[in-house]
């Protein structure tokens, strides 16, 4: 039976392991313009410059903020989200269908409409503040600010995937648990912490680590929205690593941010999931 | 002092799934609601619980109108087919759950679950999940939980649909003994037409969501109302011949006899019960089930008569039964 899985570990080796080998061959090298593109043994020279790297670091922190916010924020709006499209009432097909529009938008080009929205002072929103007698806000090259405004386009696009898990937890949840309950008198609000926080639990760790695992790597909608900035406040990790190998055609050190910055997210992983296995522990009591 | 049922009626948009529906057991009766699916069987069990609503009608317990009141204050110990257990619960942890809500202190919650689970035997699996039970298991405590409730009234919702054939028959005295035990009534919804003669006291026939006879097991086997009736309860099937100016006769198997000078038929095929066994046959007036003791050998030419008193004579329209 294992012969079976041959194909596929095949194509896995290909696509994942080899190329990831070859990026820790790559970040053991220096491997730039410097070097002729030649790749030349550096003995960890890379590594180093990455630990004192400050741009690397706040960059790190960058994306950290980006991804526990925007994740945080669409879980909870997914599950909201989620528990009203499990409800009958009319038009919930068609509200279940658009729902999903964001998700089915190419990032590129729901990232230009957000750029669009956000124009100082041209776009939607300062137009409609500018007709409200509000100054146009620099959304956009605020340092301060802009890095909202990603998380809310990520948000934008991505709580439907999330949604659409948590519905399939919701709706593996037989209604008899929650007539039992009420029979005993148990209020909506019991039910939900009673029954379906918990039965859900484990849809809600899936929708956690994919998004989390997603989120982290964000290249795309921060390149086309702020291109990393202003004064790279909304540089992420994966923005880095490309503009090292894209514009300072620095190959060793662009492998070197994308397996430092792997390394952290397999981090962050085990420590959400060390949490979500604690929590699952804590049921089974009353 | 009883559950008493008036005239119920439930509609879905223009149809009857149930009318006229007038019922009354008694404390420390058991009443089997039986009936093909979809004869509105459930639905009645979830009217009486309030998890459904009549449109007509109304339900009493103990001569207190309860058609309008909240589920919760009618406080019904109810048994479901999947026995709804929370699966992230255990054992004692699903039976606390109910007394939590509420309000039980838990001290007291603690005491009553070690009791229940007593009751039930099931005192080594209190902190077991659900998933780790049998069948058998899982259904005493789901009985336990309804037992739990204190209730007014108990309804059983096919309790032992999802167990095997040998342990529905092992259990049967068990689960009669523990929900009766506090003298209330009891309504056991179940399709089993011999299951609900081997448990109940009276049974009620319910056909597309009207009641077609409510008797006791002997009375229903011996004096169907109706053909639907005698066909519904009883195994092997009763026998219906072919209608005769307006009149539909039917015998049960066990009333043939093999008698010279009877009805000519062929032996199409023979079933082995054990203490009996079942012959298929083949005669002018259609095919015959007979029903004859295990040692009877096969003559060399079968002919049948049955004693006039065993026969039932229905309406051949109506279907209605027909005064001897």
């Amino acid at each position: 039976m294992l012969l079976l899985l041959v194909p596929a570990a095949i194509l896995l080796a290909l696509v994942f392991v080899a190329p990831m080998l070859h990026y820790v061959w790559l970040s053991a090298h220096a491997n730039s313009v410097l070097t002729g593109l030649v790749p030349i043994p550096n003995q960890g020279a890379n590594w180093i410059r990455l630990v004192s790297d400050q741009r690397f670091w706040q960059d790190a922190g960058q994306t950290l903020r980006f991804t526990v916010v925007s994740v945080s924020l669409e879980v909870l709006l997914a599950l909201a989200i989620a528990l009203l499209l499990d409800q009958r009432w009319r038009g919930r097909g068609a509200a279940r269908a658009l729902t999903l529009i964001p998700w089915a938008l190419p990032t590129t080009v729901m990232a230009l409409g957000w750029r669009w929205i956000f124009n100082t002072p041209y776009g939607p929103l300062n137009q409609t503040a500018s007709l409200l007698g509000v100054a146009p806000l620099n959304i956009l090259s605020n340092p301060a600010i802009t890095w909202m405004a990603t998380v809310l386009a990520d948000v934008w696009k991505t709580t439907p995937f999330a949604a659409l898990i948590l519905l399939a937890g919701l709706q593996t949840i037989p209604t008899d648990l929650y007539e039992a309950l009420r029979l005993e008198g148990a209020s909506q609000r019991t039910c939900f912490l009673r029954i379906t926080l918990p039965l859900l639990k484990p849809y809600i760790a899936l929708a956690l680590l994919f998004r989390l695992a997603q989120a982290f790597g964000v290249f795309d909608l921060v390149q086309v929205m702020t291109g990393g900035g202003p004064a790279s406040s909304t540089e992420s990790l994966a923005l880095y690593a490309y503009i090292n190998a894209m514009r300072f055609l620095d190959f060793g050190y662009s492998a070197t941010v994308m397996i430092g910055s792997f390394i952290l997210l397999l981090l962050l992983c085990l420590i959400s999931w060390s949490f979500l296995i604690r929590l699952q522990h804590r049921t089974g009591r009353v | 002092m009883s559950l008493k049922l008036n005239n119920l009626g439930r509609r879905i948009d223009d149809r009857w799934i149930l009318r006229h529906l007038d019922l009354e057991i008694q404390n420390g009766e058991c009443l089997a609601l039986v009936g093909a699916s979809g004869c509105g069987k459930s639905t009645t069990l979830r009217i009486i619980a309030g998890l459904d609503q009549a449109d007509e009608g109304s339900i009493s317990i103990d001569g207190i109108d309860v058609t309008s009141t909240a589920a919760v204050d009618r406080k019904v110990g109810m048994v479901f087919q999947s026995y709804a257990l929370f699966p992230h619960l255990s054992v004692a942890a699903n039976l606390e759950l109910g007394l939590k809500v509420r309000g039980v202190a838990p001290s007291e919650r603690q005491q009553r679950v070690r009791q229940i689970l007593q009751l039930v035997q099931l005192e080594e699996r209190a902190s077991q999940k659900p998933a780790q039970l049998s069948g058998g298991q899982r259904q005493r405590v789901a009985l336990a939980r309804a037992l739990l409730r204190d209730p007014m009234v108990y309804l059983l919702d096919e309790p032992m649909s999802n167990l095997d054939a040998q342990l529905r028959e092992e259990l049967r005295p068990e689960l009669r003994r523990l929900v009766l035990r506090d003298q209330k009534p009891v309504v056991y919804v179940t399709h089993d037409q011999h299951e609900a003669m081997a448990i109940a006291d009276r049974i009620a026939v319910l056909r597309d969501g009207q009641i077609e006879q409510v008797a006791n097991p002997i009375e229903l086997y011996k004096h169907p109302a109706s053909l639907y009736v005698a066909e519904f309860i009883g195994r092997p099937q009763i026998n219906v011949l072919p209608p005769e100016q307006g009149v539909i006769k039917a015998i049960r198997p066990e009333a043939l006899k093999l008698q010279a000078g009877g009805i000519a038929c062929e032996l199409l095929h023979r079933e082995w019960l054990g203490a009996s066994q079942i012959w298929q046959l083949k005669s002018h007036l259609g095919p015959l089930r007979m029903l004859v003791g295990s040692d009877q050998t096969v003559p060399e030419s079968i002919q049948v008569s049955w004693a006039p008193e065993q026969e039932h004579r229905f309406n051949a329209r109506s279907g209605k039964r027909l005064a001897a």
